[in-house]
């Protein structure tokens, strides 16, 4: 279908389109438009990503000089796969349009993991091991050496890629993880630093959030990448987490165990070469008077430790003396971590700011803070000189060098939190130093800065305000977009009692009560009785699941559920999980029937859909609130409030209404798709907690619905279930929320569309 | 938003907020739409014909009926198992009527077990006689849709080619308990070219839009009593055959009904085959099979002693009438037709808003004829007319 979005001709692969796409692209295009940035909310099944790739390959090539990149970053690797896959049919569906081959470039990134083909090393399980196995068979000196050492081994794939693959541009097209191994199979090349090279020409690029949000990756991955890109972050609820979570350090007991090892290696391999190469040392430390310019100018396999965000004014100076030569910057390395060990033997809990902390550093051991901005870069500079092959073994010593520059470069939107043991454990002694970041925007400053356009769009990003608030940035556009539906086919209700009047609710106050919990059980037996198939039910975290489960247990409500359905259960551990989603979907499937217990902020709320069968119904029991005893979302908060105005409860509220929506959300996958959402918790009721939902399902709660009883839902589940049985053809959509070419183009449903698009 | 709270409740089901539909007309009056309302619920039932499609005249049938716990439900009164039991009477008296030369039996499931409450057969009394006593089952445990469709399966694996072989669920429960892969049943019921379709009870059930999906049935899920009727009813109908099943010719006996009286010399009193076990007594007429004699008392049966289907010439002619269907008349407002106010057939006064009109002959009828044309005349009555006449 060709579409004319105000006067851009716009591919699009499918010969229908659903109203909100349409309104979506108009949206997207007046913020390409005015070059700015964008936070649009859509639901998810509604085909956001091929709106988002047919409308800005369009625009890249009507306007080849204002946009020439497109940065998708997505969170997962099947998601990533996903988008690649939607874009190729794009693509195919431009050669088969216009009739030419069109010389675009597009490829997906991923680590080592993902993309290595060396026998050997794509074997290895984690990608820890993958990275270093890499790094010892393609660091520059290791290559050196093998001019002098033919028996040192290489990775033939690299050596091939380094000699002939940069002048050869990858051929255009579109490569997934995939085909980018295929092509590298073929021709004998790395895929990954293939793909790592080829993205700085290419037209597209997919890849993870961290590539462009982590420091330490983003310097080595997407430093060229052109300013007038535009960046796209999907399903970017989560995205000042990923933020935060990138900047903070977590300093334990046993890192700094790691560390001093690490230290001690690094002494006895300076006193080795010392006898045997002396000269090699004096060599950099020449060069480390030289200033640090000319290191950075090391080949790109080397930087592979690379430093959070230094300031460039730090590149260019040189280095202190103090720690310039390789002992002395050892013994530095030394007195720090005697000092953080010291800090870490603490019986109560301290908290202080960054400069706080320099200056009790600077009192304590006299290291002052100039030295400490440079530890990060003096130790890779170490690491290179004294040629340790296998870099992952030093990964505590790198932290520690990482906190040693991050805390001496900001003095604001940080703080150092050292709690002598977990809250859940306060017996046992397990001290942690916590370098807490408090403000997403210092890690996605730098992508609002430099690229011309950011889009963060996802399905809940209710209230959209919020965004630009916590992400310090201005938005041209903030959109959120409806789903028309020719059928109601998401139910969403409010269960706030119990059949016996016993209000149901998480809070704190009632969370023991006997009469809550038997009031949910009986809810979740009501509903296995009349949901068919699958039934996912969230819980507010582990804890108040296990108490939960337990009682019911004692009370025979499990074995009750039992007879209806299977019950799975998700647990902190990986593989279980997995394994018991695995079990939970066969029994959808063959008719018997199931549940899955899990918990809002787990593995199963954020990356697992449940479309059709395997969702019917999602149950979010209590609102899930952040666990808000813990200090760093105290501090957090507090910064929020100082910084940005923002109350702590509207973001706590915020917070907790965007994973109840992740939640519910993941039973609708599309507008065939239907579910029931039940909010088992009469505080959803509030308007304060209503309206934070997405206005997608907000529009579809309507006032009866708000303080049910159990036999209430029931009838009403019971009565959505039949008729969302009844026979649904494509045709009942046409015309309502699907669209043809022509009805598209008629003015009655221009006028709708507009109305689709909520800004605010 | 059509998802209000009330509209759930039990007591209403089946009213479906009519109070919303009515609108006051100019005088203030409600007759008009309850009039409409009325008009719509009759006009439902229109079937829509096949034309020339090839039907599976001689059915065997097997009605699977869920005796599980979830039966006893009251979402239908009294209950759900009561409820279909007595919809199902109606549907058999309503198969046999439809499908003279064709069979059914019944099967029940609860407790993970399938049993057979009759086995096929083509007389509709013992198969209504037996759901009656069934009312009093007690619904207990877990369906199995795989056992049933095993028992099932065991029957009807052994009827001829020709016949088309169904399997008709009543699906109440929302589980089902099965020993084996479900799925590999379903690769034996298509090989077998076996036809399953399920009613639900309750709601969209995966394995079922599957096990359907693949046996080319169809898969339904009731709203109400008034729509659970309907669905059944559509079971009514025999369903276009696959291309794949053979056909073949059979014999048939079209026995003579003698009334035989104790003058007649001739007579001499028989027992009725098919009524061996019962009770009752030898009689002197009946239907003699032209092939070995054995009397009957009813009609169409397969003789018990040479295998003979035995039918009357109505039967057949019957069964005819669906490879033949009525085209459906054309459906205009009253006001174009000027030319008399009454029904061809009743000869009532034209009163409704609509009228229909053969396509072949032009006579005019009203909805009520028009319903009873279809469903049980099966021809037009003014087209017979005019053919005897000419």
């Amino acid at each position: 279908m060709k579409l004319n979005i105000e006067g851009l001709l716009v591919y699009f692969p499918y010969d229908y389109i659903y109203p909100e796409q349409y309104s979506y692209m108009l949206e997207l295009k007046r913020t390409l438009d005015a070059k700015g940035h964008g936070v649009l909310e859509m639901p998810s099944g509604t085909g956001k990503t091929i709106s988002l790739l047919s409308l800005i390959v369009a625009y890249q090539r009507a306007f080849p000089l204002d946009v020439t990149k497109l940065i998708y970053c997505s969170r997962t690797v099947p998601e990533i796969e996903k988008v690649v896959e939607e874009l190729r049919k794009l693509m195919e569906f431009y050669a088969k349009e216009t009739g030419e081959r069109n010389n675009f470039l597009a490829l997906a990134l991923s680590s080592r993991k993902n993309l290595c083909i060396h026998p050997e090393v794509s074997s290895l399980r984690f990608g820890k091991e993958v990275d270093g196995k890499c790094h010892s068979l393609t660091a520059s000196y290791i290559r050196a050496q093998r001019h002098v050492n033919p028996n040192q081994p290489v990775c033939r794939f690299y050596e091939e890629f380094d000699a002939v693959g940069r002048q050869v541009p990858l051929p255009a097209g579109i490569y997934n993880l995939d085909d980018l191994k295929d092509f590298g199979r073929r021709k004998g090349w790395c895929p990954y630093y293939l793909a790592r090279y080829a993205i700085l020409h290419a037209n597209i690029v997919v890849y993870s959030y961290h590539y462009l949000l982590d420091p330490k990756i983003a310097d080595l991955v997407s430093k060229e990448l052109a300013k007038k890109s535009v960046v796209v972050f999907d399903e970017a609820h989560n995205i000042d987490n990923v933020c935060i979570d990138s900047m903070s350090v977590n300093i334990t007991r046993r890192t700094l165990d790691r560390c001093q090892n690490n230290v001690d290696t690094l002494q006895n391999t300076i006193q080795k070469i010392k006898e045997t190469d002396a000269a090699k040392l004096r060599e950099e430390y020449r060069r480390l008077v030289e200033g640090l310019k000319e290191a950075n100018v090391a080949r790109e396999t080397d930087i592979y430790l690379s430093n959070p965000v230094l300031p460039d004014e730090i590149l260019k100076e040189a280095v202190p003396g103090t720690i310039r030569t390789a002992e002395h910057f050892v013994g530095f390395l030394r007195r720090f971590l005697e000092y953080l060990k010291s800090r870490l033997r603490v019986h109560h809990v301290v908290q202080e700011s960054a400069p706080q902390f320099l200056k009790d550093i600077f009192d304590k051991v006299c290291i002052d803070r100039k030295p400490l901005r440079f530890c990060a870069e003096r130790l890779q500079s170490l690491l290179r000189t004294l040629e340790i092959a296998d870099i992952a073994d030093f990964s505590a010593v790198t932290l520690i060098s990482n906190f040693a520059t991050l805390v001496s470069t900001y003095s604001q939107g940080f703080t150092i939190i050292i709690e002598p043991f977990e809250d859940r454990t306060p017996t046992i002694a397990n001290p942690v130093l916590h370098f807490s970041c408090m403000d997403p925007s210092i890690a996605i400053k730098p992508v609002f800065q430099r690229f011309q356009s950011v889009i963060i769009t996802s399905g809940t990003l209710s209230p959209l305000d919020i965004y630009p608030r916590i992400l310090d940035f201005r938005p041209v556009t903030m959109a959120s977009f409806t789903m028309t539906l020719a059928r109601t086919c998401l139910c969403p209700l409010i269960v706030g009692r119990g059949n016996d009047q016993v209000a149901l609710s998480s809070k704190f106050e009632t969370r023991e009560d006997f009469a809550v919990i038997r009031n949910y059980g009986n809810l979740l037996l009501e509903m296995s009785a009349v949901v068919p198939d699958g039934i996912v039910a969230f819980f507010t975290s582990y804890v108040y699941m296990e108490n939960i489960v337990a009682s019911w247990y004692e009370q025979g409500i499990l074995e009750n559920i039992q007879r209806n359905k299977l019950i799975f259960i998700e647990t902190q551990d990986a593989a279980e999980t997995s394994m018991a989603l695995e079990k939970y979907q066969e029994a959808c499937e063959n008719g018997r029937g199931a549940i899955l217990l899990s918990v809002a902020r787990g593995k199963v709320s954020e990356g697992i859909d449940f479309v059709h069968h395997f969702g019917r119904a999602v149950i979010m029991f209590g609102v899930p609130y952040v666990y808000t005893q813990s200090r760093i979302l105290k501090a957090r908060l507090e910064y929020l409030r100082d910084q940005f105005q923002i109350r702590e409860n509207d973001f706590l509220t915020f917070d907790a209404m965007r994973h109840a929506a992740q939640c519910v959300g993941r039973a609708i996958r599309g507008k065939t798709d239907y579910g029931l959402m039940i909010f088992a918790d009469k505080r959803y009721a509030r308007a304060d907690k209503r309206g934070k939902l997405p206005r997608w399902i907000q529009e579809h709660i309507n006032d009866g619905s708000l303080n049910l009883t159990v036999d209430e839902t029931v009838q009403l589940s019971k009565h959505f279930l039949r008729q969302m049985a009844q026979p649904f053809r494509q045709e009942d959509q046409l015309g309502l929320s699907l669209l043809t070419l022509e009805q598209l183009e008629s003015e009655e449903m221009l006028q709708k569309i507009t109305q689709i698009a909520h800004q605010t | 938003m059509d998802e209000e709270p009330e509209r759930a409740k039990r007591w209403e089901g089946g009213y479906e907020r009519t109070w919303e539909v009515l609108k006051e007309d100019e005088s203030g009056s409600l007759k008009a739409t309850v009039e409409e309302i009325l008009y719509q619920s009759k006009r439902k039932r229109v079937i829509e014909s096949h034309g020339q499609v090839r039907l599976g005249m001689m059915r065997h049938l097997f009605v699977v009926i869920d005796c599980s716990r979830s039966m006893e439900d009251q979402d239908l009164k009294p209950n759900r198992l009561t409820s279909t039991l007595k919809l199902m009477e109606a549907f058999i008296d309503g198969y046999f009527d439809q499908n003279p030369i064709s069979q059914v039996g019944i099967i029940t499931t609860k407790n993970k077990r399938a049993e057979k409450l009759t086995d096929l057969a083509g007389n509709p009394k013992k198969h209504i006689a037996m759901l009656k006593k069934a009312v009093d089952t007690v619904c207990v445990g877990e369906p199995s849709l795989y056992n049933s469709l095993k028992l099932a399966i065991q029957t009807l694996k052994h009827m001829p080619g020709h016949t088309s072989r169904e399997i008709l669920i009543i699906l109440s429960s929302l589980t089902t308990c099965d020993p084996a892969n479900i799925y590999e049943m379903t690769k034996t019921l298509k090989s077998l070219n076996v036809r399953v379709s399920i009613i639900g009870l309750s709601a969209e059930v995966r394995v079922c839009t599957v096990l359907t999906r693949e046996t080319g049935g169809s898969y339904h899920v009731i709203l109400d009593e008034s729509h659970f009727k309907e669905l059944l009813m559509l079971h009514v109908k025999p369903p276009p055959t696959s291309s794949s099943s053979e056909c073949s010719l059979i014999r048939m006996g079209f026995p003579q009904h003698t009334i035989g009286s104790l003058a007649d010399q001739d007579a001499k009193p028989a027992f009725s085959m098919s009524h061996l076990d019962s009770s009752s007594g030898p009689s002197l007429g009946g239907y003699f099979c032209p092939q070995c004699h054995s009397n009957y008392t009813e009609l169409p049966v397969e003789c018990k002693v040479c295998g003979l289907t035995l039918v009357s010439a109505p039967h057949l002619a019957r069964s005819f009438h669906h490879l033949f269907p009525l085209d459906a008349f054309i459906e205009s407002p009253v006001e174009e037709h000027q030319r008399n106010g009454f029904c061809q057939a009743c000869q009532g006064e034209l009163k409704d808003k609509s009228i229909f009109t053969c396509p072949s002959c032009r006579s005019v009828f009203c909805v009520e004829c028009d319903l009873f044309i279809h469903d049980s005349l099966h021809c037009c009555p003014s087209c017979i007319h005019s053919q005897t006449a000419s």
